[in-house]
Order: structure tokens, then sequence, then C-alpha cells
């Protein structure tokens, strides 16, 4: 049987990962996926005596690797990265990946704020509500067709203003 | 235009379903649309949260990776990561934080207290006012939550946020249970689900880190 070190790491480290690799795919699966890679390719790797903090920036920069092939085969382009967060923590900067998550989180809710209504309204029922494009649609009274035009337009504003508000 | 609108609107369509996108070409001016999209979906009140069931079974893929071969340091990292790792695997999915400050330079000694450089503990209830097997809400502001006394000294604290659309549950205390008023979803004190009216299965309610210091039920959130 294994020694229980890997398994305590394992546990101390397998929550922020995910919800790191979550904030940058957005689904499930995907999530799983990559958090399954980093902790596979990064677990016989650790050498003895390492700190937890060794552990973590180690995690981190075997995430960063994993979440960029997974791009580079699925789309050719890195559409999100954890370069920032290797950065961080090499920069010696505590809690990495929560205080992260908590700036984007502010950062979601003010490009909200910041939208037109009809972009806000739509976006907010679709990821907030949960609604689908169609009783979006009956909600806004819109046409099918055009609460998903709506929808491509909010994201693409709401992308310009997050560039704008980056933090 | 439109075709560009239909792809993205599948991709956004998978990620509030929380499944897998299609992996079909995107204009390269749509990126940034895909990304918002990432951090919305990202920011829903259910999302981000570790399956347990998921953790478990990695967790048992690791072990048969790992057979003899994983060298970490046992006198270093023993003893206090196991402290509290099992508090950390389910604190991140909660929306709560416990890190540890690791004692360098193989010290056997592990720390009496966790450190914990994120969040803070909050009183909950005096032990004594909780009595086994009995269930009480709380809310912190930030969290809402239930904590349970399973006994023995042993208090256990979880999610009180449905993991459907994040509707807050109702405790039925008579029932042993957590009914969530919005979908007729029922929990259970353990956290498990009882049932649900949904077609795709609902995952388990998150954990929160808990305590007793001096006789005080604590929970530990952000």
């Amino acid at each position: 049987m294994a020694p229980p070190d890997w398994e305590a790491v394992y546990r101390d480290n397998i929550a922020s990962i995910y919800r790191m690799m979550y904030s940058k795919v957005g689904n499930q699966p995907d999530a799983e996926d990559l958090t399954s890679q980093v902790f596979l390719g990064a677990l016989p790797h650790l050498r003895p005596g390492s700190s937890g903090g060794e552990v973590h920036r180690y995690l981190l920069a075997t995430a960063r690797t994993v979440l960029a092939d997974h791009w580079r085969r699925h789309l050719g382009v890195q559409v999100t990265t954890l370069d920032e967060e290797v950065a961080a923590a090499d920069s010696g900067e505590p809690p990495v990946t929560d205080d992260s998550a908590s700036r984007r989180v502010r950062k979601v809710r003010r490009v909200l704020g910041a939208l037109p209504a009809n972009y806000r309204t739509i976006l907010e029922l679709r990821f907030l509500s949960g609604c689908s494009v169609r009783e979006a649609a009956a909600r806004m009274g819109i046409s099918v067709g055009n609460a998903k035009v709506v929808q491509y337009r909010a994201l693409r504003r709401a992308a310009e203003l997050g560039q704008e508000f980056a933090p | 235009m439109s075709r560009r609108v239909r792809r993205v609107g599948r991709y956004v369509d998978a990620l509030l379903r929380d499944r897998r996108p299609p992996r079909a070409a995107q204009d390269p001016d749509d990126l940034d649309a895909l990304a918002a999209a990432i951090d919305l979906a990202s920011d829903r009140p259910q999302a981000g949260m570790p399956d347990p069931r998921f953790v478990e079974r990695l967790e048992a893929r690791l072990r048969e990776h790992a057979g003899g071969d994983v060298r970490i340091d046992r006198r270093v990292t023993r003893r206090g990561l196991l402290q509290v790792g099992g508090l950390a695997a389910a604190a991140a999915a909660a929306g709560v934080v416990v890190d540890r400050a690791v004692e360098h330079g193989g010290t056997t000694s592990a720390p009496d207290t966790l450190a914990v450089d994120a969040g803070s503990w909050h009183f909950v209830v005096a032990a004594e006012e909780l009595p086994v097997g009995r269930a009480m809400r709380f809310s912190t502001g930030k969290v809402e939550g239930v904590v349970v006394n399973r006994g023995g000294g042993d208090f256990l604290a979880m999610s009180a946020v449905c993991t459907h659309l994040g509707c807050i549950l109702q405790l039925n205390a008579d029932a042993g249970r957590l009914d969530c008023p919005c979908h007729n979803a029922a929990f259970g004190l353990g956290g498990d689900v009882l049932h649900h009216a949904q077609t795709a299965a609902l995952r388990p309610l998150p954990r929160i880190p808990a305590r007793v210091r001096d006789g005080r039920v604590e929970v530990n959130v952000v």
C-alpha cells in the first residue's frame, strides 16, 4: 500500500486545483479531466522534503501546462491561461487560487453592471437563473432567434468590458 | 455572422448544462466571448465545487498509480496535512478556504492549531445546545449552512444551498433532511441527495470545515 503522505497532499490541494480549473473551462467534465491530469502527472514527481508551498507551486505549474495542452488540442488557441496564477505563486503571494477567484467574481459582477440593460438581462437569465434561450426570449418578449443574437452580442461586449476592467 | 452566433450559442448551451462544450473551431474574434462565458459560468452559485464522488474516484486512481513509489517526505507533512486534509477538500467546495502553514526542516511535531490564512472561524452554536443527532441552520452572512451533531464531539457542517440552482434549503428537523423549496429536491443530513426531480444527477452538498473550541461549535468561511 502506498504511504499515506500523497493522500494528504491530494486532499489538501484537490479542491483548490479543481476550483481553479473549473474557473478556466466553465464545465464539470473538462474540469474533472484536467484536475485528474494534474494530479496523475504531478504526484510521482514530488520529492522528499517538499514543503506545502512547494507542492502547491508544482501542482500549479503542472496545471498551467495541462490547461495549455487542453486548449491547444481543442481550439488551437489558449482561451484562458493560468499564467497570472503561476506568476503570483512564484512571487510568493499567499493563497493564490482563491484570491484570483474572488477577483474574478468581482470582475464578473462589475462587467454585468456596466452592460446595457438587454445585454445584462439575457446573461443574467441564462447564467444566473438557468433559463434556456427559449425561456429567456419569452421573458424578454423577443424572438428566439433575436435572443441568440442578443446573447452573442452581450458576450462580445462583456469580453470588451472585461478587458477594460482587467485587474 | 449567424454561423458565429450559433457556434458561440452551442458553446454556451453546453457550459450551462455543465457539459463538455463542442470542440468545433471558433472564429478567432469570438474567443474572448467564450472566455467571458466561462467566467459567467464559473460564477454560478452551484458551479466550481468538486463532486465528492469525483474526489474519491481520483484518489482511488492515484492510489493505483502510486503503488509504493510516491516519495513525499512523511516526516514533514504527514500528520499536519492529514489533520487539515479532510477539511480542505470540502472547504473550497463551499466557498471557504483552509490553508495551512507547513513546517519546514523535517520536524515530527504536528501543529496544535491549524493555520488558517484565509477565511475566519464563526461561532455557530454552543456544543451543549445541539443534542446528538440534531441539526440546526446557520447563516454567517456569507455562507448558509447546516450543522449536525453526530455524537462523540463530531460536528458536521455543510452548505444549505441546493446544488441544483442555488435555492436556500429548509431544514426539516423531524424528517432529518433538508428540503429545497424550489424544485422539490431533498438532501440527507450527511449532504447526500435523497431525491430530486431533475433529469441530471444532483451533486451532494459541499461540507464546511467545523470545529469545537471551548465548547463552541465554529465553522470556517471566507
